[in-house]
C-alpha cells in the first residue's frame, strides 16, 4: 500500500519506448500495460500532450512511417553539416600542400640533374 | 539501426558529445528520440497533420541552428518548451491564439519536476493518505483506482460514470491538489 502511495508523488518512471506508445495508441496493450503508459503520462506533461495530439491522427497505423520520414529528413541535415566540415578539414590539411611541394621540387631537381648529365 | 546502436547512451551523454565537438550527428541521434513526441505535441496545438509535420521539421532546424548557443542541461524539458512555443507562435500568427511568448524560454533549462524528497519520510506517507481523503469525491475515486488499484483509464471509465477525458482530468487535478495539500502540511509541520 505504501509503495503504491509513493507512486502518486514519484516521477521516476522510465521513458516509454516508441513501439509501446504506438501499441497504446492502437489499443493493442493489456490493461496493465496501458496503466504503465498512463502512469508515465500523468507524470510527464510532454508525453501527455504528445499522446493527446497523436490521438488526433486519422490513420495511426501510418504514424511510424511518418516518424521514419521525419527522421530521414533530419539525417540529411545533420549528415550534410558533417560532410561540409570534413571537406573543410581536408582543405586545412597542411601535409597535402607539403607533399605537392616536395613532388614539384623532386621533378625540378630531376629535370636539372638530367639536363646537366646530357650537357 | 542507429536507434539501437546508441540506445545505451543517455540524453546527457549525447548532449555532452555534441557540445564537445559540435558534431551534429550526435544531435541527430538525440532528436530522433523525440520525433514522435514532438509530432504529437505539434498536432495537439495545430490540429492539422501537414502543419504538425512542418512544425517538427522547423523545430529540428531551430535546434540544429541554435542549440550550440545555449548550455542546456535538461534536453527533454527544453525541447518540449521549444516545440510548444513554436506552435503557440504559429497559432498567434494565424490569430487563432493570443499567446505571450517568452523569449527567455530558449535559454532556460527547466529542471524536471521532482518530488522524491517527500518519499523518504514515513510521515509523508501518513500525510499522503490523509491528503487523499481531502480531495473531492471524483478526484479521490479516480486517483485511488489509478494509483492504488492500478486500473487503466479505460477500466476506470467503465467502472465509473466518467468519460476517459474526465478520468484523465480528475487524475491530473487530483495529483496536483495532493501536492498542494502536502506542501501545506509540510509547511505547517515546520513552523
Amino acid at each position: 500500500m505504501s509503495d503504491d502511495l509513493k507512486d502518486i508523488l514519484s516521477n521516476l518512471n522510465k521513458d516509454i519506448e516508441q513501439e509501446k506508445l504506438l501499441d497504446y495508441l492502437n489499443k493493442k496493450l493489456s490493461a496493465a500495460e496501458a496503466h504503465e503508459v498512463e502512469k508515465q503520462m500523468a507524470d510527464d506533461e510532454f508525453m501527455n500532450d504528445a499522446v493527446e495530439g497523436l490521438e488526433h491522427f486519422k490513420n495511426k497505423q501510418n504514424l511510424s512511417l511518418l516518424v521514419d520520414q521525419l527522421n530521414s529528413d533530419l539525417k540529411k541535415h545533420t549528415a550534410k553539416k558533417k560532410k561540409q566540415k570534413e571537406k573543410r578539414k581536408l582543405k586545412d590539411q597542411p601535409w597535402l600542400y607539403i607533399t605537392i611541394l616536395i613532388i614539384l621540387l623532386l621533378i625540378i631537381i630531376g629535370f636539372v640533374l638530367i639536363k646537366k648529365h646530357l650537357d | 539501426m542507429n536507434k539501437n546502436k546508441y540506445q545505451h547512451i543517455t540524453d546527457t551523454e549525447l548532449l555532452n558529445r555534441f557540445y564537445a565537438g559540435h558534431d551534429n550527428e550526435w544531435l541527430g541521434i538525440l532528436l530522433e528520440r523525440y520525433t514522435m513526441l514532438l509530432l504529437g505535441v505539434s498536432m495537439k496545438y495545430l490540429k492539422n497533420e501537414e502543419e504538425a509535420k512542418d512544425a517538427v521539421q522547423q523545430v529540428f532546424l531551430k535546434v540544429i541552428n541554435e542549440l550550440h548557443k545555449y548550455k542546456v542541461e535538461y534536453f527533454k524539458s527544453w525541447i518540449y518548451m521549444i516545440a510548444k512555443n513554436h506552435c503557440l507562435m504559429k497559432l498567434r500568427d494565424k490569430g487563432r491564439f493570443n499567446a505571450e511568448i517568452n523569449d527567455r524560454a530558449l535559454s532556460e533549462a527547466v529542471e524536471p519536476e521532482t518530488t522524491n524528497n517527500f518519499i523518504e519520510k514515513d510521515k509523508t506517507l501518513d500525510n499522503l493518505a490523509g491528503a487523499l481523503l481531502q480531495l473531492n469525491k471524483e478526484q479521490q475515486q479516480c486517483v485511488t483506482l489509478f494509483y492504488l488499484e492500478k486500473k487503466s483509464y479505460q477500466e476506470i471509465a467503465q467502472q465509473s460514470s466518467f468519460s476517459i477525458m474526465q478520468v484523465k482530468s480528475h487524475i491530473q487535478n487530483g495529483k496536483r491538489n495532493l501536492k498542494i495539500i502536502m506542501d501545506r502540511m509540510s509547511g505547517g509541520n515546520e513552523s
